[in-house]
């Protein structure tokens, strides 16, 4: 489904990513890990190319999309995103911040949009929210609009870059439930994430990096209980404490 | 296309007049009758005066349209110039941004009255003799001249509001701009449908505020005698000795041109208020000067 070969990202003379290889299958949910600074968002944005690789190759469904003549807007359009932040469409309400992709970039018309938006708005649990502006929801329903905003470009994978870190502790809950119950499904998914109940039970695989490379992967169990590196098992004392 | 529009005809609609308006302007009547009275029974006041109207109406009132005129000339040349050149200093063509600077530093570092003398006396010579020929034959040179003193305030202004929009621009985070790119947004899609609606309504205020400063501005046309309120009043007035009228009036006259700015101000910076209102967004306010 993705397949990262070899990427390498500078940033000036910061080498971030340095070599990094991932092949996703569909259907399967990937959690990476990894201390602040080792490269994990950048890697999910050189998979929807909001980062340009500077070397390597990432494939989608066996294509190689890092090449010139293929759209970003086609590649991003195939690959939902949700960040940390949120970054819902401050000026819009929660109905309309999904409708905008399907309206704009879809060409879907307003009708068919708002019904979809309200399915979606209604698959998140926030059907009596969609006049509601951002500023009016608690973050853990933002982040829930968000996904449903991803979730209506029909995405063929899903890329969540620490999706609960910004969340107050009450709000962590309702968000990874729709991330599990997605996962469940069978979307493909890659989490950026230090929820490790998550991890445990969603994920096939863990990815641990840390300055620019993976260090080491495997099933949740063996890389919080039976990690092979030093670094991972430091690290993940420390998120286990 | 559109569709912020469903949403739009669900918010109530800001009204021109409320209560609280309505009230204010009770006040600031029962405010100014108080004052008219009061300079009336004191200082001969002559506001109300029919012989008065009879002799400087016409004055004011084509004194009043020139300053319309150019109201409504400078308004809308100086808000799409401010916006593009906003636009252009956030823009990531370094080619843009320098020239952009340069413009702007400048009219900035002007005093507004210095730029219309200057553009009075020496912008006819900046047209190329060409346009002069072709577009602006027959066209008497003192218009050409006037023309270019209202451009010159129009530019200045711009100055002003294209940093009011560059900071418009700025004050949208970039992980809208972000979002917009991750839903497979053109460029072009991003901004008009996710930056532009935003720097909008938070150049708003700021815009209110300098759209007063611009139509007061427009009285600095005197200095070139542009034909406007002041220009014209001010020919008036100096006559009235010779011509034979008292001299009190000259109260009278300059109290109708200061209400006449007032009333184009106020009209203006509450028409923006009614679009603040229109447009009002939870987590949008931008604060208001």
């Amino acid at each position: 489904m993705i397949r990262v070969e070899g990427i390498h990202k500078y940033f000036g003379t910061l080498h971030v990513l340095r070599g990094i290889s991932l092949d996703v299958e569909k259907g399967e949910a990937v959690v990476v890990i990894g201390p602040s600074g080792s490269g994990k968002s950048t890697l999910l944005r050189c998979i929807n190319l909001l980062v340009e690789p500077d070397e390597g190759r990432v494939f989608l469904e066996g294509t190689q999309v890092n090449r010139a003549d293929i759209r970003r807007e086609w590649v991003r359009q195939q690959v939902g995103m949700v960040f940390q932040s949120f970054n819902l469409f401050t000026h819009l309400t929660a109905l309309q911040n999904v409708m905008l992709g399907l309206t704009q970039v879809k060409g879907i018309s307003k009708d068919v949009a708002a019904t979809k938006a309200r399915q979606l708005l209604a698959r998140v649990g926030l059907a009596a929210k969609e006049h509601a502006y951002p500023a009016q929801l608690s973050g853990g329903q933002q982040q829930r609009v968000a996904i449903a905003r991803a979730l209506a470009m029909d995405p063929k994978a899903m890329l969540f870059d620490e999706p609960t870190s910004a969340l107050d502790p009450e709000y962590i809950r309702e968000v990874l439930d729709v991330m599990t119950a997605l996962a469940r499904e069978g979307m493909t998914m890659i989490v950026v994430t230090h929820e490790m109940g998550f991890a445990s039970s969603v994920a096939s695989r863990i990815l641990f990096m840390d300055t620019g490379m993976i260090i080491e992967e495997g099933t949740p169990d063996k890389i919080f209980h039976h990690p092979e590196h030093e670094r991972t098992r430091s690290f993940v004392d420390k998120i286990l404490r | 296309m559109d569709t912020a529009a469903p949403a739009r005809t669900e918010r109530p609609r800001a009204r021109l007049v409320t209560p609280t308006t309505a009230l204010r302007g009770a006040e600031i009547a029962a405010g100014a009758t108080l004052a008219i009275l009061f300079f009336q029974e004191f200082l001969q006041f002559s506001l109300f005066d029919p012989n008065l109207w009879l002799a400087y109406g016409p004055i004011f009132l084509g004194g009043l349209g020139g300053t319309i005129r150019f109201i409504l000339l400078v308004i809308p040349i100086s808000v799409i110039l401010g916006f593009f050149l906003g636009w252009a200093r956030i823009s990531l063509h370094r080619v843009l941004v320098w020239p952009v600077t340069m413009f702007v530093d400048f009219f900035r570092g002007m005093p507004p009255l210095v730029l219309v003398i200057f553009a009075f006396l020496f912008g006819d010579d900046l047209i190329p003799q060409a346009i002069k020929d072709r577009l602006l034959a027959g066209i008497p040179l003192r218009v050409v001249s006037v023309t270019a003193a209202a451009l010159a305030i129009a530019f200045h202004s711009a100055a002003y509001q294209a940093e009011i929009f560059r900071a418009g621009f700025q004050s949208v985070p970039m992980g809208q701009l972000e979002a917009a790119q991750a839903l497979g947004m053109k460029p072009w899609q991003a901004m008009r449908w996710v930056v532009l609606p935003q720097t909008f309504r938070l150049s708003l205020p700021p815009l209110g505020n300098e759209l007063a400063v611009v139509i007061k501005d427009t009285s600095l046309l005197a200095a070139v005698a542009g034909g406007e309120i002041v220009s014209r009043s001010q020919n008036f007035a100096g006559t009235l000795s010779i011509s034979g009228y008292p001299v009190e009036w000259l109260f009278a006259i300059w109290t109708a041109v200061a209400i006449s700015y007032f009333a184009a101000t106020f009209t203006v910076t509450r028409l923006l208020l009614v679009l603040e209102r229109r447009f009002h967004t939870p987590g949008l306010e931008a604060v208001s000067i």
